[in-house]
């Protein structure tokens, strides 16, 4: 037994020696994989937040805005600073780096009564608060209003708008790397703007501001 | 014998016309016009009843009526019918109908003088007597009427009115002419319930007088008053004026019925002139007909007193002391004459040039009357000089002692008088912020030239190559000419050719681009850098075709070709399309014998292609710059386009790092370099200029909102480049100090409010906010952070 002890002993340390680097080679650990895509996790919570799409595909992040359940609001915009490995995409409906998902109102409520030249109902080339681009350090920056005061606020706790994160290549990240995103700046425009009324009172003064609010954003990992 | 034998139809025909031409020769028997003139009552009412049915076919309603006011019948046995246009029963002043019944055969009709699309709405709120009492105010009769007013109800079209306006004088009661209000605007319905009023004086303190008023049925106003008396005639005579620009000349004159006489030619002129008529002849022979010359009184010191007179009252028919005008105060006297004298010398040739030559009778075509008002002073007239199209009418400048020259030299008279030429065809906009104002002020020049020279030589039915200096008022400038036409930036302002933006200019100084293809057209274009009858844009140099081919050309192109009807539509690149369709159906293809390839329409080409219009026969196509109009008929356009003129501009934000669009086509290098301002803003733009091009090739915009003007020069070929208009917009609508999306939404706080709630939400800084501010947002966003 002492000799068959004696044996296994040996056998550890010639394994172990072989590890430390001595003359008995072995194949190197695989390296971790080239990314080509994204992938997300949702933030936990029930506050602002950015919420894959089921419509996401590997290689472009479809991200909805969504706001807390019950809270009514009349639009949101904010500006969320990616590193240089992600490309804000546009979206061929707007034109935009950003998407309405027809949860808020955008068209003036009080349609053209027509006038002869052009014709009563929607304009269908009427001007609407929804815009975005990427300014300088690679901060997207998108808002969707809406504009007319007589639209009810609409509840927040639903898709409200689309942003699409797509990976650059040229990044040349591995699969499973972090990349981190961050809001610099949002804002809602809260349900309670003042009563309703064609000439400006007092209430509505004090209540035009835009309210400050917090986006919490997921993990995001080159994938 | 029922047959005959076939004849050649020639021979028919020569046989009718011959049988035709003796027929006309002879007398009708006396029996067979007793006959015609007694079937006259019937073949009235066949022309009644002919025109009635035609009704619905001339585009006239059931109220619409015609009604028979004179019948003859004339040598051929016709009766010729003049048919009154009724409404609701009512004479439509103006509007008739001419037929012609034969015995047998078809009833010729003529509505060419019917007023169609007749709408009155209403009723008159104004009496038959209360009209007639306003006629009679102004008539003012001194002694007693011959007869009693005579008033009917009538419809009155408005489009012939427009003219001198007049004021009760407080002091006296009686009408004058309003001189603070000059001129009468039209009115907005083409027709009015009207009264037509007809006065009789025949007595020693009035004269002979037998005016007719139209009265406007709702206002009471005055609409038009015609002299129905036909005046005892003046003689035309020729007088003898010192011209200080033209020197010793002949001018058209008349002895008047006092045996004085006047500048005044009625042989000139053939239908009275629209500012003119309102003026009550005086007993002199004056009439409103008949091309003339007019001075404003001025007081000592040099300012208008707005009354103006007719150089008249000569003895001697000798007009002028050859001097430069300095008499304020004696404008009529010789030294006022010789502006005179410069002005009716240039007004007749003028005429003449355009008549005898082109063909055309009078500026207008129609003969109307053109006269000429010299000694004007003011602000904007002293050092100017002016075609008003209303009246008819070219108001000359006297000039400031040691800057301008009297506004009488012959070029710039003939330039004016062109400008109504162009008003009654073409009628460009004359305004910065379109091409046509250059081709307007361009169009004057060059025939401004071309009378220049008919003026030159020995009268006939052509232009000479002799008399043209190719300067507009070189004389008026002391030596330094308005405008150069060979090198128009000689003035250091005009523009030698064609790029993108040329329109922001003033049309005087756009007009250098037409000014020197019609040059380069009729005098030709050097090969040699540096000289002045070289362009860049056609560096081989062409042979010209001749001052009266370029005239031709040019005139039949404006006035047959060309049309913006007030629009501002047309451009340089339409101007010249239309020009070589001109030269092909004047001149034909192969007419030539000019040019690098003996077209005359290629010469055309090569002459706008030298002004960087289209390119030369034969060329590829050329580099352009163009300033990116992505506004293709969107929400800004449709709403904008006729008040601010938006299109084929761009929004950017103000302190931000942009790249304005731009387009290089038909070049492979489509890499430019940028400048701020440019060319339009020493020169009749209003845009600013700021900001800093950075290295780059950025533009980091000021903070200052409004038009800023940029240009854009292709690096691969620097003749090209454009000017293009940016509007800053401050997009930072909730105060942060950072233009970005959020700020979309402080604008929805004072959207459509009656007064908006912030100046900031808007993007002009405005005190409301509406579409034109979230399209504004928009545009601004998507040029600046744009992502495809």
């Amino acid at each position: 037994m002492r000799k068959l002890g004696f044996l296994i002993s040996g056998l550890l340390l010639s394994l172990t020696l072989a590890c430390g680097g001595g003359s008995h080679t072995t194949p190197a650990p695989i390296p971790a994989a080239t990314a080509t895509g994204l992938a997300y996790t949702d933030p936990t919570g029930s506050g602002w937040r950015l919420v894959k799409d089921v419509h996401s595909t590997p290689t472009r992040l479809l991200l909805n805005l969504v706001g807390p359940a019950g809270l009514n609001s009349r639009g949101a915009g904010f500006n969320l600073k990616a590193p240089a490995a992600i490309r804000f995409g546009a979206f061929t409906e707007s034109g935009f780096p950003i998407k309405d998902l027809g949860a808020y109102e955008l068209w003036n409520t009080n349609p053209w009564p027509g006038d002869g030249s052009v014709a009563a109902g929607f304009d269908p080339l009427e001007p609407r608060l929804i815009a975005g681009g990427v300014k300088a350090g690679n901060v997207l920056t998108v808002g969707i209003f809406q504009k007319d005061r007589r639209a009810s606020a609409k509840d927040s706790g639903q898709p409200l708008c689309q942003i699409a994160l797509e990976y650059d290549s040229a990044a040349n990240l591995k699969a499973g790397d972090a990349i981190p995103l961050a809001i610099t700046k949002a804002k809602h425009m809260a349900e309670d703007i003042g009563a309703f009324a064609f000439s400006p009172t007092m209430e509505m003064a004090s209540k035009a501001q835009l309210v400050d609010m917090t986006i919490a954003v997921g993990s995001l990992r080159a994938n | 014998m029922h047959g005959t034998l076939p004849r050649p139809l020639t021979a028919l025909v020569f046989a009718l016309a011959l049988g035709t031409v003796l027929a006309a020769a002879q007398p009708m028997p006396a029996s067979a016009r007793a006959y015609h003139v007694a079937q006259q009552p019937r073949r009235v009412a066949l022309a009644q009843g002919q025109l009635m049915n035609l009704r619905p076919s001339l585009g006239l309603s059931d109220r619409e009526a015609f009604v028979p006011v004179h019948a003859f019948t004339n040598a051929e046995g016709e009766a010729v019918v003049r048919l009154d246009h009724t409404f609701d029963g009512h004479r439509v002043v103006g509007s008739q109908a001419i037929a012609k019944v034969p015995l047998g055969g078809a009833i010729q009709t003529f509505t060419h003088h019917l007023q169609g699309n007749l709408k009155v709405a209403g009723e008159p709120n104004l009496s038959a007597e209360k009209a007639t009492a306003i006629a009679l105010r102004h008539l003012a009769p001194k002694g007693a009427m011959k007869d009693a007013p005579r008033v009917e109800r009538v419809v009155f079209p408005a489009q012939f009115l427009g003219g001198v306006a007049t004021t009760v004088d407080p002091e006296t009661g009686s009408t004058v002419v309003d001189r603070k209000l000059t001129v009468l605007p039209k009115l907005a319905e083409p027709f009015v319930w009207a009264y037509e009023v007809k006065t009789r004086l025949q007595n020693d303190q009035d004269g002979l007088k037998q005016l007719t008023y139209y009265i406007d049925g709702r206002s009471g106003k005055i609409l038009r008053v015609n002299d129905a008396i036909e005046h005892q005639a003046v003689t035309p005579a020729t007088g003898t004026g010192k011209g200080y620009y033209n020197g010793p000349v002949s001018i058209p004159t008349s002895l008047m019925l006092d045996g004085t006489y006047a500048m005044y030619d009625p042989t000139r002129g053939t239908l009275p002139n629209p500012n003119l008529q309102w003026f009550t002849p005086d007993g002199s022979g004056w009439s409103a007909t008949g091309l003339q010359a007019w001075y404003e009184q001025n007081d000592a010191d040099g300012n208008n007193t707005w009354m103006s007179y007719l150089f008249q009252g000569n003895a001697t028919n000798t007009w002028g002391d050859g001097l430069p005008f300095t008499a304020y105060g004696a404008e009529g006297g010789p030294n006022g004459q010789t502006s005179g004298a410069d002005a009716m010398y240039a007004m007749t040739a003028t005429w003449d040039f355009y008549k005898n030559v082109l063909g055309l009778d009078g500026m207008d075509g129609k003969g109307t009357t053109v006269y000429a008002q010299v000694g004007m002073t003011g602000s904007w007239y002293r050092n100017n000089a002016a075609w008003d199209s209303w009246a008819m009418g070219l108001f000359l400048g006297t000039g400031t002692p040691g800057s301008f020259g009297s506004f009488t030299e012959f070029d710039v008279v003939a330039h004016e008088m062109t400008h109504g030429v162009t008003s009654t065809t073409a009628k460009f906009v004359n305004a910065a912020g379109y091409e046509e104002a250059g081709l307007n002020e361009a169009t004057s020049d060059f025939f401004a030239q071309m009378a220049k020279a008919y003026a030159s030589a020995e009268p006939g039915t052509t232009v000479p190559e002799t008399g043209t200096d190719w300067r507009i008022g070189f004389n008026v400038g002391n030596g330094t000419p308005i405008r150069w036409m060979d090198k128009p930036s000689k003035d250091l302002r005009s523009a030698d050719g064609w790029y993108d933006g040329l329109n922001y200019m003033d049309g005087h100084f756009s007009a250098g681009v037409l000014n020197r293809a019609l040059y380069f057209l009729a005098h030709g274009a050097s090969s040699t850098p540096g000289a002045d009858d070289y362009s860049p844009y056609l560096p081989q140099g062409m042979k010209g075709i001749g001052n009266d081919k370029a005239a031709r050309i040019w005139f039949k192109t404006v006035t047959e070709r060309l049309y913006s009807g007030g629009v501002g539509q047309v451009t340089f690149l339409d101007a010249r399309e239309q020009a070589i369709k001109v030269a092909l159906e004047l001149y034909g293809e192969s007419a030539g014998g000019y040019g690098m390839d003996s077209e005359t329409s290629h010469a055309v080409e090569n002459a706008f292609a030298a002004v960087n219009v289209g390119r030369a026969y034969g060329e590829g196509p050329r580099t352009q710059v163009r300033f990116a109009d992505w506004r293709d008929h969107d929400w800004i356009t449709r709403n904008h386009f006729a008040d601010t003129g938006y299109e084929h501009k761009q929004f950017l934000p103000i302190g931000e790092t942009v790249r304005p669009r731009i387009t290089v086509l038909n070049n492979p290098n489509t890499t430019v370099t940028w400048t701020l301002g440019g060319p339009s803003l020493y020169n009749g733009g209003s845009a600013n200029k700021g900001g800093v091009i950075n290295a780059d090739g950025s533009w980091t915009t000021p903070f200052n909102l409004g038009w800023y003007a940029i240009t854009a020069t292709s690096q691969a070929d620097p003749r090209q480049f454009a000017e293009g208009r940016c509007f800053l917009v401050n997009l930072d609508t909730d105060g942060d100090n950072e233009q970005d999306a959020v700020d979309l939404g402080c604008i929805a706080f004072s959207w459509y409010l009656t007064n908006g709630l912030n100046p900031a939400h808007s993007m002009f800084n405005a005190p409301w906010v509406d579409d034109s501010d979230v399209a504004t947002f928009v545009d601004a966003m998507k040029a600046t952070w744009w992502v495809k």
